[in-house]
């Protein structure tokens, strides 16, 4: 039975429940009360730590760590309902974890803080994140991430990952038009940026939390600042589009109206 | 003098898809626009036929081929755009966002020491530079930026531009790349049959489908199976795309009268997709805000409801119409005939 | 029911912490805040050892039943006498959407429709106050002096919660677990020895499901319950050992709210308060509350002893917006998010037994709000500084957290301070209510200005008992055979009852423009909205189906914060989305019948439930 070392890459953003509106200061571009909103754990990458707690479960002796760039206050009240659902354990770097940073500084110092992580063995890594994140929807720093940790086979849009008994693994990956890709790689290392998986959210159980947060509190503590400053990317501006329409109400028309006009417009 | 590369990758059947066709204008328009240079790379089993497509741009045409090249996979993928972007000395890389070239290129800047934005929404030229426009948090706010690293990579979602036409015979200087280390293996596709496919991005309408199909009707029944019958008839003769409200797809959980062919795939909405389709009807669905959202890139809209007071009247679409969907849909399924 | 075999026995699993508190509003802030500060000496060394950690300090954890802690609903304006000693040093411009309060005025709204149900003495007050009115409002010369909150400040309660909970964290010394929804204090005799965390992977009447995973049970040698007023540990706690004689629970009223970006150019200031009388209907008060940055907290309450058995506070709250005086300054707003909760208006008369052998209860579930200065966040906060100050006492001591013990330190304490001092005065002043508006105003303006002497007699009423009757209240305004065809007409098709009563007689059409005036709906999606984490039951059930099947009024219906109940097409009782539900607890109170089983309770369980708003803003 093969072991692995499961390395997450997950970060917050805000409740997508949100009503969001960017806004720019001096230091550039951010969202309106930033700070102030709620915020939740990244839904695929999530996804890719509900996975990747399964896997290790069915593969005794593996090892989950959930590695995240995020400003550390508002990471810390994330993790309180996070911790609850998977054991992990937390590698944080304190930085910004806003849409509008150059994916490639999110990616440098994500595969740096992997690489400061003790006891990690590179042979038997599985590189998990979500495909994209809610913020920056770029679906590029995964692989950023595996190219700057020397990782050569990757997967993006998985939905599903089985481990066959000689630890070769076979992917699912979402392609385009509703079809999926299938692939065989013959083991770590590997890098997976997951769509929705195959498992439910998992309950919130107390005692997980209870036992996360003890290891993972001095993590929190303990989080070094991340320098992302390495970028000349400018945003000239940002907008929410304007999606207001005119409407026309058609009303107390015969149905052959109606229905002679939605044709016109289809064929048209 | 800058030297902008176009990526494209063949299909199964040897051409190039649309939206590499699209992104060719785009890029082509980048080079003249920055006074540079165009090349062109393609990656496929056999890019001869792809390569005459596009002959009429006037690049130089580098080509990777052979049956390791027929599979969209990350290693070999890399590996031989890398060999272009080497080969023609790329400063700026061009590509379309296709699922092949979004696992493959962002790995491209790092290999080459530069940058990558992706999914874009525009690209232009202002000031001698190139200025890129995309998405950010899920679709709700788009932004311009630019940047002075280069290489700079860029993957480009479809609808930015018109298709390149311009084929001719084309001369490809063919690179060869050494990609035995790969350890990954493409086993096949999974697609659903012509048939069942409900879901078919490259079509021009899309129907939204809403919970009213499977509510209580003014007889006090409901009429699943007529809604099918409706919903089906429609999607044959238009050969549309499907889609649906969070509602009807998740009804199928509590043991209601289901659209058999729903699932979580079609929804549409802030949770869901946002496809891009030249015109969208929606039917027996509110619209509320969650799902309205998700026709960000529906260009023209119209909606049909029973309540004039539904979502859509509140400037959500170009054209209501207050009427009974499953009355209306027969009537229109008639006269496409 | 028992039919599951194939659910396999999962064990209920069993923890121990030295302190439980369940909820985190500001009570729980206060406790916790005072409690963590004392825990550690000065030289580093705690000041007790964990009786269920050897060698460790002692251990705190709260379970918050929000997906996160700063998803509470309220004014806030307070004098803040006890966050201020909390924090002698505090700085508001830390804390987002918080200020000093500038300028406070109380309003009494003329009706400018025509369609309120006024008292005479109110039409009276509409014609001879006319002339000093401006915009059909009249500013009250001074402010009553038990309504004042000069000097004091205006909060977001999610944002201050958020802040007090983040340093809370930051210390280390306490836990405060968000998504964790307490079912009940798990009891021996009249003793509490922990609680019991709500089940999980359960079918919708709380049967296992897929995935089912019992609540822990977290045992404590003390339970601080700061649930709030409709928090199910606390009711349980009431049915479990009774109220103390001569007290109940009677006088509710839920505050429905929005947060509003103010149109630019608009003239309020930050700081400004507004309390308002008289409009939509007499019942109704309303309150706006300015925020820097241009943004407003605002709101109405509609209380027990409103007599409409159709009422929705969200369309009243909407007619409230558009009384000229405000609407001429909200208009070109945008809604940023909306809210409602249920404030306990009993106050001290609905004070439980505040302690007892392993338990404590403070904030609003025990009593502490102030229903005649209209204030509980302050006097919430007080409550648990008091208890914290106790339990490190008693901590220091060594001495077990016992009835004896607390009564002598919390209660003792409690009865000491100001909050009861002033809770005696406001217990007696809203009791005119019960007989009627005028009766009530002049009872509270009569309790307020003779400092409780002077009161309007008249005894409360269960809610339950007052409701009348669709046909009943109506009587005068729409023959009985119209309402029967209304009703007919609503049950047809599927639409609210009370909009169709209101437009009968003569409310205006709201007209939605998509910003500030949005449907119920879309108030419920915009900003936070709302949501409910899968695997939980229904946290809204009806005791008793058949007496919902006999039910004419459907008040919960009609009342429903987030239209979150609805008649089932099928008859029988009423049907409950928990998607939609904003855990108001309106319910529990909006009932026209009794539970058969304790006449005290509607026909309405509210138990523990997750998810609902998601705004940090409220
Ligand atoms: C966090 C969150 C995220 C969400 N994300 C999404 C999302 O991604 N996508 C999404 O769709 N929703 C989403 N929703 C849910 C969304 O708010 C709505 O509940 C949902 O879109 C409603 O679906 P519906 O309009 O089909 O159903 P309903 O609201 O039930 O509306 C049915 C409609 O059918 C009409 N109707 C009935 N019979 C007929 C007939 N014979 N002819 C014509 N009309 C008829 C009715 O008038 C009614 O308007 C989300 C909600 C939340 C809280
Ligand atoms: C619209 C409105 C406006 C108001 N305006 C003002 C004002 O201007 N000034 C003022 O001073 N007061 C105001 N109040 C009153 C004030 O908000 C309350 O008195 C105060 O919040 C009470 O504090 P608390 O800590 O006792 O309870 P709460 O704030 O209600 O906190 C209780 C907490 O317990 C949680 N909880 C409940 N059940 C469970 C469970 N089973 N498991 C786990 N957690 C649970 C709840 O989610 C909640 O977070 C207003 C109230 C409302 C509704
Ligand atoms: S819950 Fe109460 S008000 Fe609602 S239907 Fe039942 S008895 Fe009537
Ligand atoms: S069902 Fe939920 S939203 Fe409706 S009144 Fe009850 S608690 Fe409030």
């Amino acid at each position: 039975m093969s072991e692995f070392h499961i390395v997450v890459c997950g970060s917050i953003v805000p409740d997508p429940l949100q009503t969001l509106a960017p806004v720019e200061a001096p230091t550039g571009w951010s969202l309106k009360n930033e700070m102030m909103l709620p915020a939740v754990l990244d839904p695929w990458a999530g996804h890719a730590l509900y996975e990747a707690a399964n896997l290790a479960k069915k593969h005794p002796g593996s090892r989950v760590w959930l590695v995240s760039l995020a400003p550390k206050a508002k990471l810390q009240q994330v993790m309180m309902a996070v911790s609850q659902k998977a054991p992990f354990e937390l590698v944080v770097a304190d930085g910004s974890a806003s849409g509008f940073t150059d994916s490639h500084e999110t990616a440098r110092v994500l595969a740096e803080t992997i690489k400061g992580i003790a006891g990690l063995e590179t042979s038997k890594m599985l590189l998990f994140g979500g495909w994209q994140s809610a913020s920056r929807g770029s679906g590029a720093v995964m692989q950023m991430v595996g190219e700057m940790l020397g990782v050569s086979e990757q997967f993006q849009g998985v939905d599903k990952l089985t481990v066959h008994d000689d630890g070769a693994i076979e992917v699912k990956e979402r392609i385009e038009g509703g079809s999926y890709q299938n692939s065989l790689v013959d083991g770590a290392p590997a890098v997976f940026g997951w769509a929705t998986g195959e498992l439910p959210e998992p309950p919130n159980n107390p005692q997980i939390g209870m036992q996360n947060m003890q290891k993972n509190m001095p993590a929190l503590m303990q989080a070094k600042p991340a320098d992302l400053s390495g970028t000349t990317m400018k945003l000239a501006s940002v907008a929410v589009p304007q999606q207001r329409r005119e409407t026309r109400v058609v009303k107390d028309a015969p149905v052959d109206e109606m229905a002679r006009e939605i044709v016109e417009w289809l064929k048209s | 003098m800058s030297k902008v590369l176009y990526l494209a990758h063949t299909e199964c059947d040897g051409t190039l898809h649309k939206s590499a066709l699209e992104t060719l204008t785009a890029a082509k328009a980048l080079a003249e626009g920055l006074g540079g240079e165009l090349a062109v790379g393609i990656i496929g089993a056999d890019v001869a036929a792809a390569a005459d497509s596009v002959a009429g741009c006037g690049a130089k045409i580098y080509g990777v081929s052979g049956p390791d090249f027929a599979d969209a996979r990350y290693a070999s993928d890399l590996a031989a755009a890398e060999a272009v972007a080497t080969a023609c000395g790329a400063e700026i890389v061009v590509a379309p966002a296709t699922s092949r070239f979004s696992r493959a290129l962002p790995g491209l800047a790092v290999r080459l020491g530069g940058r990558v934005d992706t999914h874009l929404s525009g690209l232009a030229v202002a000031d001698g530079q190139p200025v890129a426009r995309r998405w950010f948090y899920r679709q709700r706010m788009e932004g311009t930026l630019t940047r002075s690293e280069r290489p700079w990579v860029l993957t480009l979602d479809s609808g930015i531009a018109e298709p390149f036409a311009g084929a001719g015979s084309a001369e490809v200087e063919a690179l060869t790349v050494d990609v035995s280390g790969v350890r990954t293996k493409v086993a096949g596709l999974e697609c659903p049959s012509e048939d069942q496919q409900t879901i078919r991005p490259d079509a021009r309408v899309l129907l939204v489908a809403g919970a009213g199909w499977t509510k209580k009707q003014a007889d006090g029944a409901v009429h699943v199976d007529v809604a099918e019958e409706t919903i089906l008839n429609f999607l044959n003769a238009t050969k549309s795309s499907l889609g649906s409200s969070k509602s009807l797809v998740d009804i199928s959980g509590e043991g209601n009268a289901v659209i058999s062919f729903l699932t979580h795939m079609h929804q549409v909405g802030q949770t869901g997709a946002s496809p891009r389709h030249a015109k969208g009807l929606s039917t027996c669905c509110h619209g509320e805000e969650p799902h309205v959202v998700g026709w960000r890139f529906i260009s023209e809209r119209r909606a049909i409801n029973t309540d004039a007071g539904c979502g859509w009247a509140q400037g959500k679409c170009d054209v209501l119409y207050v009427g009974d969907a499953f009355e209306i849909m027969k009537k229109v399924n008639e006269m496409l005939g | 029911m028992s039919d599951t075999t194939d659910t396999p026995e999962v064990p209920r699993a069993e923890m121990e912490a030295d302190i439980v508190c369940v909820g985190f509003g500001p009570a729980a802030g206060g406790f916790l805040t005072t409690l963590t500060r004392g825990l550690m000496n000065e030289d580093g060394t705690p000041v007790a050892e964990s009786a269920v950690v050897p060698g460790m300090p002692p251990q705190v954890i709260c379970y918050e039943r929000a997906d996160d802690i700063g998803f509470g609903v309220s004014g806030v304006v307070t004098k803040g006498r006890a966050l201020r000693a909390s924090f002698p040093d505090l700085d508001l411009s830390q804390i987002p959407m918080a200020h000093e309060v500038t300028d406070e005025k109380v309003l009494y709204l003329r009706d400018p429709v025509g369609a309120s149900r006024r008292p005479a003495v109110f039409k009276l007050a509409d014609k001879a106050l006319g002339r000093w009115m401006e915009d059909d409002a009249f500013e009250l010369p001074y402010v009553p002096p038990f309504l004042q909150k000069h000097p004091g400040m205006v909060f977001s309660i999610g944002q201050l919660n958020q802040w007090v909970g983040g340093n809370l964290m930051g210390t280390g010394m306490a836990q405060i677990w968000p998504g964790s929804p307490v079912a009940e204090p798990l009891m021996d005799g009249r003793a509490v020895t922990g609680v019991r965390m709500a089940d999980q992977g359960v079918e919708k009447n709380g049967t296992p499901g897929p995935g089912y995973m019992p609540g822990m049970d977290m045992k404590a040698a003390l339970t601080v319950v700061a649930d709030g007023p409709v928090g199910p540990v606390g009711q349980h706690l009431d049915r479990a050992l009774g109220l103390p004689e001569g007290k109940h629970q009677r006088e509710w009223a839920v505050g429905m709210k929005c947060v509003v970006d103010l149109p630019e150019g608009c003239d309020w200031q930050a700081g400004t308060v507004l309390h308002t009388i008289g409009y939509p209907e007499p019942e109704i008060f309303g309150f706006l509350y300015v925020y820097p940055g241009n943004v407003a907290s605002l709101g109405i309450f509609v209380p027990s002893w409103f007599g409409n058995p159709v009422r929705t506070a969200y369309r009243y709250m909407q007619h409230w917006m558009q009384h000229p005086y405000l609407w001429k300054r909200l208009q070109g707003g945008t809604m940023r998010s909306g809210g409602a909760k249920s404030l306990q208006e009993s106050g001290r008369r609905g004070a439980p037994f505040l302690c007892g052998d392993g338990f404590a209860r403070i904030g609003e579930g025990s009593g502490s709000t102030n229903v005649l200065t209209g204030s509980g966040v302050d006097e919430a906060w007080a409550t648990g500084v008091m208890l914290g100050e106790s339990v490190l006492e008693l901590m220091k001591e060594g001495k077990p957290y016992t009835r004896e013990t607390l009564e002598a330190t919390y209660v003792a304490r409690r009865r000491a301070s100001w909050v009861e001092e002033e809770a005696k005065v406001a217990e007696k002043s809203r009791d005119g209510f019960v007989s009627s508006v005028v009766k009530g105003f002049i009872g509270m303006g009569l309790t307020g200005l003779t400092n409780g002497l002077i009161n309007m007699p008249g005894s409360p009423i269960k809610p339950q008992d007052r409701i009348p009757t669709i046909e009943e209240y109506y009587k005068g305004y729409i023959a009985e055979g119209e309402v029967l065809e209304i009703r007919a007409e609503c049950a047809r098709k599927g639409t609210s009852l009370h909009d169709a009563l209101m437009d009968r007689v003569g409310w205006p059409q709201i007209p939605l423009d998509g910003t500030l005036l949005v449907s119920h709906q879309d108030a419920l999606l915009m900003g936070g909205k709302v949501q409910a984490a899968p695997g939980y039951g229904d946290h809204v059930r009806f005791a008793d189906p058949y007496t919902c099947e006999a039910c004419r009024e459907r008040v919960c219906i009609e009342a429903c914060s987030g239209q979150a109940i609805y008649t089932n097409p099928e008859g029988g009782a009423p049907l409950f989305d928990r998607e939609k539900c904003v855990h108001c607890g309106a319910c529990m109170w909006n009932c026209s019948k009794s539970d058969l089983k304790d006449s005290e309770r509607t026909n309405v369980c509210f138990r523990a439930g997750s998810g609902g708003l998601h705004s940090v803003e409220n």
